[in-house]
């Protein structure tokens, strides 16, 4: 069993990568996004931790906007998934539209905290 | 004749302002009464009142008893000081009695009160007022068996030769009194509770309060040093009081006595009577110890107006000048120990003032990182000198929102991000609507 380990990780990996690819690509380009964002936020605190929170307000909205963009980001690939049934009676223009909508009022705050 | 009545009028009309008394551009006693037993002790202690004449003061003698005496007349104070010279006065006359002597005191004037043994229970009951109590037994005088005064008149050892003064230069001049000064009479002791009342000369470790005719059969009540001989009172009000068991100590024949104390070998020629009375009758009629504080000022450092409000983080200068007065004029003050407070609720600041040595003081310090009502304090309470209580209402506001400071070097990165995200949307827009 336990010799077995290193076989069974790596067969889960494969399992996983090659179920990922038969993604759409559309959501495959949210997840990148996604990523994107969350890499800036880490960046920002691992910044912060070095050089402290002076600027505090900057820092938050910093911070803010990257983890508010990967939110918006994940909430609209739930929604323009063709597999997710639950909201298979949206349309995905509907879905894009409210995420272009939050991420203009999450900007205007951002840019009004930033100092 | 109208003209006549009107230049009377006029003149009549003039008359307070060139009279000279108490206030507070002056604070001198000028106008003092007297109370005596009988005329005899104005010949007798006529040292003492030639002391406080050849000062300048205006002494009033009358009888304790005398029907027409009053401390005022149509809600006006007759006179800024009450020296009851009258120890066995079983009722004053005229319109004097124990709650209009408080309330002469309760408005700010000043009192001296000699007891002697035998004193009558209505200079018991204003000494009690002031926070002293005297021995209750009437024939109770204060012995001392080992610091009396060598004398050819006294047996029992009742004269009492004492030099335990208060160490205060204000109360008692900056003189030293070299001879011990003589007492004979009453003791008194000091209320616990009144925390204003002052021991000035107290007896010794080994005197007693007995009656020195009948035989010591119970312990006395009042023994050592907690018997005080000559107590001051200064009020909240800066009104001051001198109470004392000993008339005779103000005498010229204990003025003019010769001193020595049993045990000691120095012989001092003139007693320390007259200088001890002289000074600390000085320090009670307020011609000493007395303090005012004028130009009261704060300003940011670099200028020179004084704000309505200050920001947080200011740097200010606080002044204030004091002077004391010395009987004629006002000397400048000197001292390192003035404080003062940045308040609110509790003080944010406590600083020492420095001093020019010219009456200025002045500090500089940092307006706290906090807002809102605070007050400049200066809480000046030291022995002998009456007690300055300034306050000043400043308010302190935060950062406009235009004042701080923007485009910080160390929030680049921060901004970075933001706009990263900004463009990240924009790219991202354009990849998930054309990407099919």
């Amino acid at each position: 069993m336990a010799r077995s380990t290193g076989k069974d990780a790596q067969a889960l990996f494969h399992s996983l990568r090659s179920a990922y690819a038969a993604t759409p690509t559309t959501l495959k380009i949210i997840d990148l996004y996604v990523g994107f964002a969350v890499f800036t936020a880490l960046i920002q605190v691992v910044y912060m931790a070095i050089v402290g929170s002076f600027p505090f307000n900057s820092f938050l909205s910093g911070v803010l906007s990257c983890v508010g963009t990967a939110v918006l980001a994940v909430c609209l690939r739930i929604q323009v998934n063709k597999d997710n049934k639950e909201f298979k009676d949206l349309p995905p223009e509907r879905a894009f539209a409210d995420f272009v909508l939050c991420n203009l009022v999450l900007h205007l705050v951002i840019m009004n905290f930033l100092g | 004749m109208a003209k006549l009545l009107l230049y009377l009028t006029l003149a009549t009309s003039l008359i307070p302002l060139f009279s000279v008394a108490f206030s507070p551009e002056n604070p001198t006693d000028r106008r003092v009464l007297v109370l005596v037993d009988d005329f005899a002790i104005k010949s007798s202690h006529s040292l003492y009142f030639g002391s406080l004449t050849s000062r300048g003061f205006q002494l009033e003698f009358k009888l304790a008893d005398d029907p027409n005496i009053g401390l005022q007349r149509y809600g006006q104070y007759l006179y800024d000081a009450l020296v009851l010279f009258c120890p066995s006065v079983e009722r004053f006359g005229g319109s004097i009695d124990v709650a209009s002597i408080v309330d002469f005191v309760d408005s700010g004037h000043d009192l001296i009160v000699a007891a002697d043994s035998n004193a009558s229970d209505l200079i018991r009951e204003v000494a009690t007022e002031c926070g002293v109590d005297f021995d209750e037994d009437p024939a109770a005088m204060v012995i001392d068996h080992i610091n009396y005064a060598v004398s050819n008149f006294d047996g029992d050892h009742t004269l009492i030769a004492s030099d335990d003064f208060i160490k205060a230069d204000v109360i008692l001049g900056s003189k030293k009194i070299e001879a011990p000064v003589l007492f004979q009479g009453i003791g008194h002791s000091l209320n616990p509770a009144n925390s204003l009342v002052l021991k000035v000369l107290s007896a010794s470790s080994s005197a007693y309060s007995a009656n020195p005719k009948s035989k010591l059969s119970n312990p006395p009540s009042l023994t050592g040093s907690a018997i005080s001989l000559v107590s001051v009172v200064q009020a909240r009000n800066n009104a001051r009081i001198l109470i004392t068991g000993s008339l005779s100590m103000f005498s010229n024949r204990f003025f003019r006595s010769g001193v020595q104390k049993a045990g000691s070998s120095i012989k001092h020629e003139k007693s320390g009577n007259e200088q001890f009375l002289t000074e600390i009758s000085k320090w009670v009629f307020h011609e000493r110890g007395h303090l005012k504080a004028v130009n009261v000022r704060h300003h940011k450092v670099g200028e020179s107006d004084e704000p309505a409000i200050y920001r947080i983080n200011d740097d200010l200068e606080y002044s204030v000048e004091i002077y004391e007065w010395s009987g004629t004029s006002w000397e400048p003050y000197v001292s390192d120990d003035v404080q003062v407070q940045f308040y609110m609720m509790s003080p944010y600041v406590l600083k020492t003032l420095s001093t020019d040595q010219k009456g200025h003081y002045s500090a500089e310090f940092k307006v706290p990182d906090v807002y809102g009502v605070f007050q400049f304090k200066v809480e000046y309470q030291r022995l002998g000198y009456t007690s300055l209580s300034l306050s000043k209402q400043i308010p302190v506001r935060p950062y406009r929102h235009n004042e701080y400071e923007r485009f910080l070097p160390a929030a680049y990165p921060y901004y970075g991000s933001a706009f990263s995200m900004m463009a990240g949307f924009f790219i991202f827009t354009i990849v998930h609507l054309y990407s099919k």
